[in-house]
């Protein structure tokens, strides 16, 4: 698959201080999420990639077309950005026209698509109220109704899933799916790490400004080796699994918790897996439940970043 | 390869050909300065000088019915290049053109500093000049209904009143002089809005400021020539600076004993530094050193 974004030694400096250091990567079609604590750079990357710093060192190239400095492209891209934008004192629809305008939509184009993304945040009934009165969670939908109502290939949300109660997010969260299902590409950036694993496992992990890991996020754990695998298990009968782990050469150790879980560590989940069928069949063991506590994001992150 | 849905809107029609990408700024910045308070009484409040203004072209033509009225003055009624002159570059014009600045300039940049909203802006095609040109082109449509557009109906009307072209052959020149004057007093008023506009995210401010540093340069003057006695001093305020330039379009006596390129010079130097000012002002994100 060919990338869609492609950053090459991308580079940012505010005065002394680093906000990106030579960040070369490509981003495909889909959901991708940017992932960071606070500070890391991830807004410095996503106004590099919208075009609305330029960079110091270093090209971003968006369907082949450098960013900077090309507004014509940005008609193609929809951002949302983290902090509010807005101009308060227009109505939600208005606002919507304005953007729609100037985007180059014609009237009546402008007020389909404004009713039609008023409609998609489920702010149709409060489109004629000025957006000075909204609350966050209707002006996170706002923004993020101007983020998508000219119908972008790009689109590029900052910290989307801020201020929405859940009902919004989980609604926003199928929003940015559906823009996956139609080929396009979603750049999500988060530090709450639940919200992208709920969206995507292709993330693109910054710490201190530079690109950590990229990928699938189970494929990257697996390339954590300095951290065996944790699995959890819970069963009818776990000291007499624990010695048939104990036996096997990846199994590095296995604890007990008092509520009578027990976690193994292993260098080789896959083989750990493939044959923990046949050991339970074997000792007659019944599983009430099976989990891999370090396998998700929170763990890559925190084993990435140190923390 | 997996199968794409199409779930939202899908748009196969062209964008609009974008001559002025700058016109959305500007209408919708013209529709929101009318909703201010007030706004519209102050906008008309300017058209009073062109009523008087007009009111003496008639009387002009028709001295000797006005005879009672005129028997007095000092010196005598005629309409000519000074006429012209006193309009635009009058106290009073020229005061209500930075009340209309209060209203209609003091938000333009400051808003959307303080809204955050120059990004929204600068993630759509839009470059800075068109940003600058929608900003620009509200200052424009404010003040030339003012300047210009009363300035040339005072013209015309003077044609009509006097039902020759004699004004005309006098003074070929004339509509040049009003349609190059006012347009140069609107493009200083432009920069200076949108200087002062930048320099604060509170609108308020820069309202205070428009009307302060208009009426504090006219005092430094006034105290400076109080104490001194020097006519250069005159170089330190707008107005007088305005005036003596608006002489020299119209080609009448100077108000102030300094030569008139001085004033241009200063006048095209304050908008060099606005224009560099803003462009590094105003950019997409704000950038914290």
């Amino acid at each position: 698959m060919s990338a869609v974004i492609s950053v090459e030694k991308l580079s940012k400096w505010y005065g002394n201080v680093l906000g990106l250091s030579d960040v070369t990567l490509d981003i495909e079609a889909g959901i991708t999420g940017i992932l960071g604590p606070n500070g890391a750079g991830k807004s410095t990357f996503l106004k590099l990639i919208t075009g609305q710093i330029k960079s110091n060192i270093g090209t971003v190239r968006l369907q082949g077309e450098t960013v900077w400095n090309n507004p014509s492209l940005f008609a193609r891209i929809g951002f949302c950005p983290e902090q509010d934008a807005f101009f308060e004192e227009l109505s939600g629809k208005c606002f919507l026209l304005h953007m729609l305008k100037l985007s180059g939509f014609s009237g009546e184009e402008c007020e389909r698509r404004a009713v039609r993304a008023l409609e998609t945040v489920d702010l149709t009934g409060a489109g004629g109220r000025v957006i000075r009165s909204y609350s966050r969670g209707m002006r996170q939908r706002i923004k993020i109704a101007q983020s998508i109502a000219h119908d972008p290939d790009v689109l590029i949300m900052d910290e989307p899933l801020n201020g929405l109660d859940p009902l919004g997010r989980r609604k926003i969260i199928r929003l940015i799916k559906e823009f996956k299902s139609e080929g396009r590409t979603v750049i999500v950036s988060s530090h709450v790490l639940p919200e992208i694993e709920a969206m995507t496992n292709q993330i693109v992990l910054i710490h201190q400004g530079k690109i950590f890991a990229q990928g699938d996020i189970h494929y990257i754990r697996d390339l954590i080796e300095s951290h065996p695998h944790m699995i959890s298990i819970k069963c009818s009968r776990p000291r007499l699994l624990a010695a048939r782990f104990i036996e096997e050469k990846d199994v590095i150790d296995v604890r007990f918790h008092e509520d009578g879980e027990m976690i193994v560590e292993t260098n080789d989940r896959d083989s750990f897996f493939g044959r923990l069928p046949s050991l339970l069949l074997k000792n007659d063991i019944d599983i009430h439940e099976i989990s891999s506590p370090d396998d998700n994001l929170q763990a890559v992150f925190d084993y990435l970043i140190g923390s | 390869m997996s199968i794409k849905e199409k779930g939202y809107t899908h748009w196969d029609g062209e964008l609009e050909s974008r001559r002025f990408p700058w016109s959305p700024i500007m209408r919708s910045g013209i529709r929101l300065t009318f909703k201010k308070k007030f706004f519209k009484l102050f906008f008309f409040l300017n058209l009073i000088p062109a009523v008087v203004y007009l009111a003496g072209i008639y009387i002009s033509e028709r001295l000797e019915d006005f005879e009672f009225m005129i028997r007095e003055a000092s010196m005598p009624f005629k309409v000519n290049p000074a006429y012209f002159n006193s309009f635009l570059s009058g106290d009073y014009l020229l005061f209500m053109i930075v009340m209309i600045l209060v209203f209609a300039g003091a938000g333009l940049i400051a808003d959307d500093l303080k809204h955050n909203s120059l990004q929204l802006y600068f993630s759509r095609p839009l470059k800075k000049r068109d940003y600058f040109m929608g900003k620009t082109s509200i200052v424009f449509f404010f003040l030339l209904i003012v300047t210009l557009v009363p300035g040339l109906v005072l013209f015309l009307m003077k044609l009509i009143f006097a039902g020759n072209f004699k004004f005309i052959q006098d003074y070929p020149w004339l509509p040049l002089s009003i349609i190059g004057y006012s347009v140069l007093l609107t493009a200083f008023f432009a920069c200076y809005a949108l200087f002062l506009s930048a320099l604060s995210r509170n609108s308020r401010y820069v309202a205070v400021m428009t009307f302060g540093m208009y009426l504090f340069s006219d005092i430094l003057y006034a105290i400076f020539n109080g104490i001194f006695r020097k006519p250069a001093f005159a170089l330190m305020s707008i107005k007088a600076n305005l005036q003596q330039i608006g002489a020299a379009f119209f080609g009448v006596k100077l108000p102030y004993d300094v030569p008139w390129m001085y004033s241009f010079v200063l006048l095209v130097l304050f908008c060099g530094v606005a224009v560099i000012f803003l462009s590094r002002r105003v950019r997409g994100v704000e950038v914290v050193r």
